[in-house]
């Protein structure tokens, strides 16, 4: 009955609710348990409608201070360091001029010690793996009209498309579009792997063209071609030293070109031929995988020198 | 004309994407955080950000851009909350304690309540939005519509009742 008479008091009591007119104790008199909680979570939820539906007025003008601010701030620092950006190129621009015409060269040359292995970025973004003492050199000033670049020992090249790229050695040149490949040229052994495009061979007798998976080697002035090289990329770089029917020669030369450690070789035949494989990382694991396939006894005489023996 | 208009560096253009835009934003926002003050933020950062890039976005993008951009400003600073929240040594209770399923139910609701409101009575809604939205008193209201303050009063508590049946039942 109190119920009723309330509710007759105030026949629209809900206006006066949302309005927070009426407190929570005389709400609770108005209606019942399961409605008080239902209208509780309905005011929240039209508080947070209201949130979402607000004008964005005030927003926008929020957003436009905030970008004028931005600009403020901004625009005199980059000039200053414009300025300063200026007068800094242009000093060693200066600098560059002075100590090019005093050295007088372009050449860069980049070489590995024994046991090092270098990554070079060209001009070009080209990359060079270059394996364990070995060497490259190349032309600054000559590399936009012509990507040539000299080789003494082993390199995985990654060319980029462009005009042809030269790799020159003492033995051959080889020449490429924009491809993979590794080249080995030490002293009589020059070995070419191309591993994607298409490269161009030449010593001074023959020209050879090798598409992926295809290898040529010229060994003591004897050529031989391979096809059956299913690699992505020379073993080396992933810290081991592969061979395929190499004379035992040129392994033993690339351990010493790995280690610093030098080899007596006078009790051996070095012209077994070998293939297989060796780590760059571990001297014993690589000695062990050598020798024992190959049947020869190893010593170390002392830290630098290893006797071979039948 | 056509191409200068749709040109977002034009700063007519700006706020047109800005008004045709913003509320969506807001409300993608809201229901990411649960938190109007981070989501108003966020909300102005990413403008500030469409205005920085405004050469680089063609009108047909910048819906997506925006929403792209929000998303990634979201998710740093959920990321930078987790780097903070690492480096407290203390055992700090998590500030919400709703489950997903429970924030999930939240976002129905709200779904529910406003389709609720656009399928009130025409007078009711007007009623309702005015005194809402428009922050109206009953008083106002009654003065720009030509009635009584107990006839607004009456629209007002019609539109609550049905709008309690109608989300009622979740």
């Amino acid at each position: 009955m109190e119920k009723n008479s309330i509710h007759n008091d105030n026949e629209y009591f809900l206006a006066d609710w949302i309005e927070g007119k009426i407190s929570a104790e005389e709400f609770k008199k108005y209606v019942s348990e399961e409605d008080f909680i239902a209208y509780n979570k309905l005011q929240k939820g039209i508080a947070l409608y209201e949130q979402l539906e607000a004008p964005l007025d005030h927003t926008f003008e929020k957003i436009q201070k905030k970008i004028a601010a931005k600009k403020e701030t901004k625009k005199p620092k980059v000039r200053n360091l414009n300025l300063n950006w200026a007068i800094s190129i242009a000093a060693s621009i200066v600098l560059f001029i002075g100590i090019y015409n005093m050295i007088g060269t372009n050449t860069v040359l980049i070489n590995t010690t024994i046991g090092e292995h270098k990554s070079i970025a060209l001009l070009d973004k080209s990359v060079v793996f270059l394996n364990s003492n070995s060497e490259i050199s190349y032309d600054k000033k000559r590399w936009n009209k012509e990507r040539e670049v000299k080789l003494k020992g082993e390199a995985y090249f990654k060319v980029q498309k462009g005009s042809t790229f030269t790799v020159i050695t003492d033995m051959g040149s080889v020449t490429v579009l924009g491809t993979q490949f590794n080249v080995i040229a030490k002293k009589d052994y020059f070995d070419v792997v191309c591993y994607e495009g298409k490269v161009k061979v030449k010593n001074n007798k023959n020209s050879f063209i090798l598409t992926p998976g295809k290898a040529v080697r010229i060994l003591n002035g004897e050529i031989k071609e391979t096809d059956k090289i299913t690699q992505q990329a020379p073993t080396w770089i992933l810290g081991e030293s592969s061979f395929r029917s190499v004379p035992l020669k040129y392994v033993i030369d690339a351990l010493e070109d790995q280690y610093k450690i030098n080899f007596d070789r006078k009790l051996i035949d070095e012209s077994i031929i070998y293939t297989g494989s060796f780590s760059n990382k571990n001297l014993d694991i690589a000695l062990a995988s050598v020798f024992k396939a190959t049947g020869i006894k190893y010593k170390k005489a002392n830290n630098k020198t290893i006797v071979l023996s039948k | 004309m056509i191409k200068e208009l749709d040109n977002i560096c034009n700063p007519k253009t700006f706020e047109g994407v800005f008004k045709t835009y913003a509320k969506d934003l807001k409300r993608f926002l809201y229901f990411k955080f649960g938190d109007m003050e981070a989501s108003e933020d966020v909300l102005q950062d990413t403008f500030v950000k469409l205005w920085d890039n405004c050469s680089n976005v063609t009108f047909d993008k910048v819906k997506s851009y925006l929403f792209t951009i929000a998303n990634n400003l979201f998710l740093n600073i959920k990321k930078h909350e987790q780097v903070v929240r690492k480096h407290q040594s203390t055992l700090v209770h998590d500030s919400t304690n709703e489950s997903p399923e429970f924030l999930l139910l939240e976002k129905e609701f709200q779904v529910k309540l406003e389709l609720a409101i656009e399928g009130l009575s025409e007078k009711q809604r007007e009623v309702f939005l005015l005194n809402r939205i428009e922050k109206k008193k009953y008083k106002e209201i009654a003065e720009q519509l030509g009635i009584s303050v107990k006839a607004v009063e009456k629209r007002m508590h019609g539109a609550l009742l049905i709008l309690r049946e109608k989300v009622g039942k979740i």
